[in-house]
């Protein structure tokens, strides 16, 4: 689920950087540092949308660094129990197979795929329901439902099923 | 320059929300999977450990219920069974696969990071795995190869440790985007040569036509991933088995745990017998493939390397092409006979002594002057050696006698050999027969050759011997 959220962070910044530019090389170094991490709080950063205060700088004695408290918006998606998702399947092997939801990957194992799929080997791996009309495989777009998170301070593990109504293959980018 | 300090503080609000969702997510999930009804005191039970809300709820229909008077026997069935608990077959990243819960604090088997990071399973789930494939590749009349890498398939060096008269071959490397073909290649990134043994391409072309094959390395990851891009540039022959030292179970030891092959179908070929402690009979094994200076002098042989000597295995008979025809010879015994349902009582271990039984099969070996005399020769490992060959071991001669291994020419027993015209050998007769399982004319082993070479050391001989063809 994405939020669009304000959140705050103490950016140091290299004396260098002082001078007309101050605050553009504030709010790049803040998109370089901030973008594409995860926090286990607020989930993946996606983008800083914008920047709501820029508050006094405090320098710090000896290295001449200044730390300034930037408060910025930005849109972060964190993946929740129960929530249905649409994602991207990008490896499957005799366990399951893994899909991206952006920066969150899914594990859907074969016990939470529906029973009549079965798994074949070959250069592409994958799933097909025995009259053939359903396969998944890599690059394949499925809906699951996520059944369990676990947020590290910087990695999110998701894991999901397909094994309910309205779930599963809804788009075969190599079938069409 | 601290870094504490740049630790992003939070807003509370968005917390408060993130909590508020995740519950709510959850109790809509829970309603889904439990049904919505159970008889009163059943609801009673389960509503206790729900929250005040839900309680509620249940309540309520507790209440109807009674009022219409209607019976649930249905829904009653479907919640006892949702409440079976989740046996955990696997998790990935702590998370149970199959139910969603954090499994933390509880054991959770054996790891299969080469499979994906953070995957692990239980030994029940591996096993039914194991017999599932199985199935598929009984079907498929295929058969697991376990393939070590280095002095098996290929040969590396450090780039530093290259001898001056080794700089040559810098000049005859292939390019890696190339791709196919190529037996030398040059690892710039990694400050690596490795050579690729010769025939390996072939070897693993017919071999994967019989075998699901996995590469097993005492090396790390990166190294075995690079190692197997070389040996198969299409990923045709290995997929995603590869196994490096980070994925093994026991510290300094290989082990099948991790392989998804039933033991009794699974060949392993390795060039280091200690490294399958639990394993031996599985085990092909293959001599080492030195072809870098820096590899003989890791292992303290005197001999010069292949590299040095410019020259090289043969190609349509070296040792991998008798291995390979061992592999087919072992594939078509155990699918004999149509394979299929059959093949279900059959184990390659047994197979594999069996092909071992034929190649010294009806020779009569004499020893004289190779066991100590206080030693019961049957425990000599020449003997046991010759014997798993399939070669019929004597400790005095007779008419039947075929062949005299010894060691001098001056014993009763060869002087007896060389008036009944009978096979006089030295033991690197034997010794090469078990490592390039096929029997060698004899002549290239007489005791004269021996001589030649001084006190030449059993791995030395079955050396030149490779190196002569």
């Amino acid at each position: 689920m994405f939020f669009h959220i304000v959140l705050e962070r103490n950016m140091q910044l290299h004396p260098r950087f002082f001078g007309r530019n101050l605050r553009e090389n504030l709010v790049s170094k803040l998109m370089k540092d901030v973008e594409g991490t995860c926090s286990g709080r607020h989930g993946f950063v996606v983008a800083i949308t914008g920047i709501e205060t820029i508050g006094k700088g405090l320098i710090r004695d000896g290295t001449g660094f200044v730390t300034f408290p930037v408060k910025y918006q930005c849109v972060v998606f964190r993946p929740f129990k129960g929530e249905i998702l649409e994602a991207v399947v990008t490896l499957v092997n005799k366990m399951g197979f893994f899909a991206e939801a952006g920066p969150v990957q899914i594990f859907v194992s074969k016990h939470l795929i529906p029973d009549d799929m079965e798994f074949q080997t070959g250069d592409m791996p994958n799933y097909t329901t025995s009259d053939g009309s359903v396969k998944i495989q890599k690059e394949c777009e499925v809906r699951l439902k996520i059944i369990g998170t676990r947020v590290d301070a910087t990695e999110i593990f998701c894991v999901g099923t397909i094994k309910d109504d309205f779930l599963g293959v809804i788009n075969d980018p190599a079938a069409s | 320059m601290s870094v504490a300090s740049d630790s992003p503080v939070h807003s509370s609000s968005s917390d408060d929300l993130a909590a508020f969702l995740e519950n709510e997510l959850d109790s809509d999930s829970d309603s889904d999977s439990s049904s919505e009804s159970f008889p009163s005191e059943e609801a009673e039970d389960v509503a206790n450990h729900r929250s005040k809300r839900r309680k509620l709820e249940y309540v309520e229909t507790i209440v109807e219920e009674k009022i219409q008077g209607v019976t649930f026997s249905g829904e009653f069935s479907k919640a006892s069974s949702s409440k079976l608990p989740c046996e955990h077959p696997g998790s990935f990243g702590e998370l149970c696969f199959k139910c969603g819960r954090s499994l933390k604090e509880e054991e959770t088997g054996v790891s299969f990071g080469y499979m994906h990071k953070g995957m692990k399973l239980t030994e029940e789930e591996v096993a039914k795995m194991r017999d599932s494939d199985n199935k598929v590749l009984q079907r498929k009349r295929k058969l697991c190869l376990v393939l070590d890498l280095d002095h098996t398939l290929l040969n590396s060096t450090v780039l530093r440790d290259l001898r001056p008269e080794e700089e040559y071959l810098k000049s005859l490397t292939h390019s890696l985007q190339d791709g196919s073909g190529g037996n030398l290649f040059m690892l710039e990134f990694m400050n690596m040569m490795t050579k690729l043994r010769p025939f390996v391409h072939t070897f693993l072309k017919e071999a994967s036509e019989l075998f699901e094959m996995y590469i097993y390395t005492m090396g790390d990851r990166p190294y075995a991933e690079q190692m197997a891009k070389l040996l198969d540039p299409k990923r045709e022959y290995f997929g995603d088995r590869v196994i490096s030292r980070d994925d093994g179970t026991v510290r300094h030891q290989k082990s099948l745990d991790v392989v998804l092959g039933k033991e009794s179908s699974v060949l392993i070929l390795d060039d280091t017998e200690h490294a399958w402690p639990n394993y031996k009979d599985n085990l092909i094994l293959i001599e080492r493939y030195h072809f870098f200076a820096s590899s003989c002098r890791q292992f303290d042989h005197r001999f010069q390397s292949l590299s040095q000597l410019e020259s090289d295995e043969s190609e349509p008979d070296g040792i991998l092409a008798s291995i390979l025809k061992v592999l087919k010879q072992t594939h078509s015994l155990y699918y004999e006979g149509g394979g299929g349902e059959d093949a279900n009582g059959r184990d390659v271990r047994l197979l594999l002594k069996q092909v071992r039984k034929e190649i010294l099969k009806g020779c009569k070996v004499v020893f004289s002057r190779v066991f100590p005399t206080k030693s019961r020769p049957e425990d000599h490992p020449l003997w046991r050696t010759a014997e798993g060959l399939g070669a019929t071991c004597a400790t005095e001669v007779d008419a039947s006698v075929t062949h005299v291994v010894a060691m001098d020419v001056g014993t009763e027993k060869v002087r007896w050999a060389i008036r009944e015209k009978k096979f006089v050998v030295h033991r690197g007769w034997i010794d090469a027969a078990n490592y390039l399982w096929k029997r060698h004319p004899e002549e290239n082993f007489g005791l004269e050759q021996l001589k030649k070479q001084g006190t030449g050391t059993e791995e030395k001989t079955t050396n030149d011997v490779t190196l002569e063809k």
